[in-house]
């Protein structure tokens, strides 16, 4: 009975978001929802190193800068497609991995937290000065579109559907590696690492391995931001929204994949949803999400259930007492 | 000669002027409990930190199982089989009993990180092998019954015995003891030594650093007693018990001719 209800709900969100840009029908939405897929994604990769591990990364714009271009700037330069633009970016998550995992193992708390502002900054500087390559402040312009079965993704809603497949598959990877023993070990390094050591697990190749999942998902990312938008500047790339990613950990139920999920969607729609506050908007939703976290230590997820099991007992009274 | 499972020889250790241990030499005999004791800030637990490669020691050599394990990783050592608890608990507070022992025996399965997100049915076996070797675990020193509950919602006894267990799911050759007994009341003490002697039977051998006289005179085979980084005796329960020195030094009048 109770498994049946919760496919159901399952299956009724799976339709709602398959229809989504057909119900909307407005391009401004479609673009919400294609950053939110896109912003899940990278949430989930954050998720092993801030959500599980316990370390506030706040490096997550560097390395979703260093997704974009590398995917911009091979596809642009190369001609080649952009698949192996994607490639290619999946490849330097493992070289960012491995170059954040290590200082990662020396610098605790915020010491780490600084690195990586550090790392996104120089990264900053890097695409803003190297001219020849990356275009400095004005960006890579004109950059190709995912082709599909000789199909070009152009247009947001075919933008949509393939970014959905993607988002599936890191899904299905983010779930499998969380609900694992890799899961498992995470978090018992975020409890007590010396402890961790003593069972003889090598804890430096262990966090190399998170930071290279959290790497790759970010730039993956960053590539399928490069390849949709087919503009980037580094403008984009900023602590704000490293911020922004190590809000979207938080704020839904930290180290948990559907909070994760949950939360990537309320950090991207919420300010959408807030705009004609003009002035007022940024303001009104760091404050919601300040009261959120505080309202909700166990994130929205929890509250949400809470709400859920409540309304219900509400109900059976009800009925009880009639 | 391989007549001891872990052999100090002359290991010391310095911090700047303080000379924490002087050369020390112990033997540990295999399946045996091998207690060492000695007044607060002896260098007890400096001497599990050296074992451990926690600290580098200042001179001497450490040999376990016949190999050399001076100054080896942590993590090195204890894949040699080493386990240990320490003095300051260090359990996952935020995850399960169950969860806290299956961490325990990670090094034991195969499956790195990127087959395991598609090979469904070995994750799932090894998954099982951990879940079953943890709760044969838990059965065996009585705790079974709570393995799900969160480890900070136990009491502080069962959170050092939970420890013991987690050392255990390694399949350690030797496990080294922190004062489990500190900070316990009696029956969790008693409940401690019986699940020493579980274990023991079961064919773990012990190095016991205790200040509780109940027991490391209950659970020793042999003895070693600092004082001021020295050692200072070293023989059987009996021995030590009417050895003048350590009575002067530690053990006080009650337990001297019992
Ligand atoms: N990391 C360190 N740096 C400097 N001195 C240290 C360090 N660790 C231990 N010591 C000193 O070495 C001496 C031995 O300490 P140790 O912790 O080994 O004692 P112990 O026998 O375990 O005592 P206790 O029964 O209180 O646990 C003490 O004087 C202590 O202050
Ligand atoms: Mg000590």
């Amino acid at each position: 009975m109770k498994k049946n209800r919760r496919l159901m709900y399952y299956i009724i969100a799976g339709i709602i978001v398959l229809l989504l840009p057909v119900i909307v029908r407005n391009e401004y939405w479609t673009v919400v929802f294609v950053r939110v897929i896109i912003n899940m994604i990278v949430a989930l990769g954050l998720n092993f190193i801030t959500g599980l591990i316990g370390q506030m990364n706040l490096g997550t714009a560097g390395i979703y800068a260093l997704g974009a271009y590398g995917s911009a700037l091979l596809t642009n330069k190369t001609g080649c497609s952009p698949w192996l633009g994607l490639l290619f970016a999946a490849f330097l998550g493992l070289v960012i991995g491995v170059a954040l995992g290590y200082p990662s193992l020396r610098l605790k708390g915020v010491y780490f937290s600084l690195t990586t502002i550090g790392f996104t900054m120089i990264v900053q500087i890097f695409l803003n000065n190297l001219t020849g390559l990356t275009g400095g402040s004005q960006g890579v312009q004109h950059i190709a579109p995912f082709t599909l079965f000789g199909m070009a993704i152009d247009t947001y809603v075919k933008s949509y559907y393939l970014y959905l497949i993607f988002a599936l598959v890191a899904l299905f990877i983010a779930n499998r590696i969380v609900n694992s023993k890799w899961g498992r070990l995470f978090r018992s390094l975020r409890e007590n690492s010396d402890a961790v050591e003593m069972m003889g697990v090598d804890i430096a190749s262990v966090k190399i391995k998170a930071f290279c999942v959290c790497a790759v998902f970010g730039t993956i990312g960053g590539a399928m931001f490069a390849h949709f938008y087919r503009y980037i500047s580094p403008a984009t790339y900023t602590t704000d929204v490293s911020m922004n990613y190590v809000l979207m950990v938080l704020v839904g139920g930290i180290g948990s994949v559907p909070g994760t999920l949950v939360g990537a969607a309320i950090i991207t729609i919420l300010p959408e949803l807030l705009r004609g506050l003009g002035e007022y908007y940024l303001i009104t939703f760091y404050i919601i999400i300040l009261a959120g976290i505080l309202a909700f230590p166990n994130g929205w997820i929890d509250a949400g259930q809470r709400l859920i099991t409540r309304i219900k007992s509400h109900n059976t009274v009800k009925q009880k007492g009639a | 000669m391989s007549e001891s499972i872990l052999k100090l020889s002359g290991v010391q250790k310095r911090f700047g002027g303080l000379q924490a241990v002087y050369p020390l030499d112990i033997d540990v005999a295999p399946h045996s409990i091998h207690a060492l004791i000695g007044p607060n800030g002896a260098g007890k637990t400096t001497t599990v930190n050296m074992i451990t490669g926690v600290y580098k020691v200042s001179g001497g050599t450490i040999e376990f199982d016949g190999k050399d394990i001076t100054n080896m990783k942590t993590y090195k050592i204890a894949r040699l089989g080493i386990g240990r608890t320490f003095q300051n608990i260090k359990v996952f507070p935020n995850m399960t009993l169950l969860e806290n022992i299956m961490v325990g025996g990670h090094q034991l399965t195969k499956i790195g990180l990127v087959r395991g997100i598609f090979d469904l049915k070995g994750t799932v076996a090894e998954e099982n092998m951990l879940r079953e070797k943890a709760e044969s675990l838990l059965d065996l020193l009585g705790m079974y019954d709570v393995r799900d509950h969160l480890m900070k919602n136990l009491p502080y006894g069962r959170q050092k015995i939970s420890e013991i267990a987690r050392a255990m799911m390694t399949d350690p050759k030797l496990i080294l003891l922190d004062e489990p007994a500190a900070g316990l009341n009696p029956s969790e003490r008693a409940e401690l030594i019986n699940v020493i002697r579980k274990a023991y039977n079961n064919g773990y051998t012990f190095f016991l650093i205790e200040h509780n006289m109940d027991v490391v005179m209950t659970l020793s085979d042999d003895i070693t007693v600092l004082s001021f980084g020295k050692k200072i005796a070293a023989g059987k329960p009996k021995e030590i018990r009417n050895n003048d020195e350590v009575i002067t030094a530690y053990l006080g009048r009650a337990y001297a001719k019992s």
